[in-house]
């Protein structure tokens, strides 16, 4: 295990600065997940930590120790890659055990730390075959499985699970975090996917345009976002960002509102509103509707609420829960 | 209205189609057409321009014949028994297995290891590609008539390097034991660039995720070659030996302009054998024997590695 420094890390890219100058801390033990749109720099981040791309400049410590000029197997790194980067033609057993024998790890060492690995993550039956003839889920282990077995004080993932199914992503998602709870390692996770952030994170990293927006546990992210950046890219579905004229103040920019601390009425509200399109999912009923003069917002009801498309109806926000944001974009202190 | 019969067969899982069914089937998507308009072209220029002379080979094979007129003094296996006496045939012989060794041995790694050094797509790697491409590109004819010049000891590269250096001219073209190692030498310099482009296609294909994931893993540069890049371009390297040893039986215009299978017949392979004894003496029955060998010898070299190695390799 080891704490992750990044400290004035730049990195460009000829005359491309994809990364301006970042400060960053993962402590030691986190789960921290590196999350923000496609091209904001977070792949390039990890990279930059794993050694794979030298930093402009900036340095990169683990563990305490400055790694920034260090090869990428002599920083006690491991990393597991959105195409699971696994040897085709080598077995399963050989995929995990490839870094153990270049490292000139005894041969009966070397097994019990496979059997161990392919213990965790269920690969005993699949040790022989080769990845070509696996699922993408079982390929997935492997390459964890892989990560594992070198015993790294850092593991980095670079979106592993984007490559699967709604369903597997769900399972793999379940299994990572118990991972983590089971070997209580530093682990770095890049996504662009908020509901992965969400759900394994302890801490969350938003980063836009190779800058931190916010840095937090996943909670403080969605319950006080910073800026209007973190408050439309953390939640599903988004927040609501509106004009200040919806709550007649001249001074904020932009209020948010999640969809569901918005109250829906037939009778009476703040703004009139009309329903566009109703998805039901079950447990929850989410509407997309059209404010008056307002635009778009969308609403999160509970599931038993029936709605139709085309219906007027009236919106009332929670004042508690509104989000303001002034004219440069960021949480304004006061309440609304 | 009635309905129209439909256009496509459709079988029961598991039953087999009969003649006629899969002949609609053929018609209906288009197999049959698309045979009948392709393959005409192809069959009828392979059969008079590869089948039909070396059925006529094999014939000739069989006679005493100058070429002109009807042959008409058969001998038998006389033809065949008079290669298989004759030495400078067995020098020839030895040669062309000199040649798949080297092109196996000092071509191919050759070639891998420049393919390892500039596979990378850079301005400077693709200057060094063009470069190390250029003598494929180069006819072998002028490519000889090169070399020739390089290695003259009178008037060539090769005398003004023995005047710098203050030593006797050398004639390595005409020394009976370094003449075939100076051929080797330019078959080497003309041929490497075509498998190491073969090699850098493949290179260029292998992920680079799986290079720096085996970088992460601890590998060094040279494992990463041994691990990872050469397994994966295995099936090129397959091709590209396949393509060495085929090449190989069939050297000869190379080494017409750079020896003319001299000194003392020592520079001699199949096919120039075939070409100095068979073609230029007018000896056409004996030259269609050896056509016959040198065909035997490639068909049996090409099937058994389409058959162990090529499947292999896409296994």
């Amino acid at each position: 295990m080891a704490e992750v420094r990044l400290q004035n890390v730049n990195k460009s890219f000829g005359n491309v600065t994809v990364i301006p100058d970042l400060n960053l801390t993962v402590p030691d033990g986190s789960f921290t997940v590196l999350v923000g749109p496609s091209g904001c720099g977070k792949s390039t981040l990890l990279r930059t930590i794993a050694g794979l791309e030298m930093p402009t400049s900036g340095q990169v410590l683990i563990g305490g120790e400055d790694v920034t000029l260090q090869e990428p197997s002599n920083r006690g790194i491991s990393m597991v890659f959105q195409s699971y980067a696994l040897y085709p033609h080598m077995t399963v057993e050989q995929n995990i055990d490839f870094g153990l024998r270049l490292a000139k790890i005894p041969a009966a060492e070397r097994k019990e730390r496979v059997a161990e690995a392919a213990r965790i993550l269920a690969l005993q039956d699949h040790l022989d075959r080769r990845p070509g003839q696996l699922s993408g889920g079982q390929r997935q282990r492997v390459a964890i499985g892989r990560s594992i077995v070198r015993h790294p004080k850092v593991f980095l993932f670079d979106e592993p699970l984007s490559n699967l199914d709604a369903a597997l992503r769900t399972q793999m998602r379940v299994e990572l975090a118990q991972l983590h709870q089971s070997i209580d390692a530093t682990m770095i996770y890049v996504t662009h996917d908020q509901v992965e952030a969400m759900t394994l994170a302890d801490q969350i990293v938003v980063m836009n345009a190779g800058r931190i927006e916010q840095v937090g546990p996943p909670m403080e992210l969605y319950e006080a976002p910073q800026t209007e950046f973190v408050a439309s890219f953390i939640g599903s579905p988004k927040m609501n960002l509106l004009p200040g004229s919806a709550i007649a103040r001249d001074d904020v920019r932009t209020v948010g509102i999640r969809p569901e601390h918005i109250l829906v009425d037939r009778t009476g509200g703040d703004w009139a509103a009309r329903t566009q399109v109703v998805e039901t999912l079950g447990a929850d009923t989410i509407a997309y509707m059209v404010a008056d003069g307002l635009g778009d917002v969308t609403v999160r009801l509970p599931g038993h609420v029936r709605l139709k498309a085309g219906e007027q109806l009236y919106l009332t926000p929670e004042r508690q829960n509104l989000h303001l944001f002034g004219q440069d974009g960021r949480r304004m202190k006061e309440a609304a | 209205m009635a309905a129209s019969a439909p256009s496509q067969v459709y079988s029961a899982p598991g039953r087999r189609l009969s003649l006629t069914e899969r002949l609609r089937l053929g018609l209906n998507n288009g197999r049959i057409s698309a045979t009948l308009i392709l393959l005409p072209p192809a069959l009828i220029l392979f059969t008079l321009f590869v089948m039909l002379p070396l059925g006529e080979s094999f014939y000739y094979s069989f006679f005493n014949w100058n070429g002109y007129g009807v042959p008409t003094d058969f001998v038998g296996l006389q033809n065949y028994q008079r290669i298989a006496d004759h030495s400078v045939f067995h020098v020839a012989v030895g040669n062309t297995v000199k040649i798949v060794a080297v092109s196996l041995f000092l071509q191919m790694p050759l070639a891998l290891l420049l393919a390892l050094l500039i596979y990378r797509k850079t301005p400077t790697n693709a200057f060094f590609r063009l470069v190390f491409f250029l003598p494929y590109i180069l006819a072998e004819v002028a490519a000889g008539l090169i070399w020739s010049f390089v290695f003259d000891g009178n008037y060539g590269v090769s005398a003004s390097l023995a005047q710098s250096l203050g030593t006797e001219p050398f004639f390595i073209l005409a020394d009976r034991d370094w003449a075939f190692v100076a051929v080797m030498t330019v078959i080497v310099w003309k041929y490497f660039g075509f498998h190491m482009m073969i090699y850098i296609a493949a290179l260029q294909g292998v992920p680079e995720d799986l290079v720096e994931a085996a970088r992460i893993e601890g590998a060094k540069r040279p494992q990463i070659v041994r691990y990872v890049l050469v397994p994966q371009i295995k099936p090129a390297i397959i091709v590209s030996a396949f393509f060495a040893i085929i090449g190989a039986l069939q050297v000869f215009d190379l080494i017409i302009p750079l020896t003319n299978g001299g000194p003392s017949n020592q520079t001699h392979t199949i096919v120039t054998y075939l070409y100095t004894f068979g073609l230029t003496r007018l000896n056409i029955g004996f030259g269609s024997a050896v056509g016959v060998i040198l065909f035997i010898v490639a068909i049996t070299v090409a099937v058994f590695y389409q058959r162990f190695f090529m499947k292999r390799g896409q296994s």
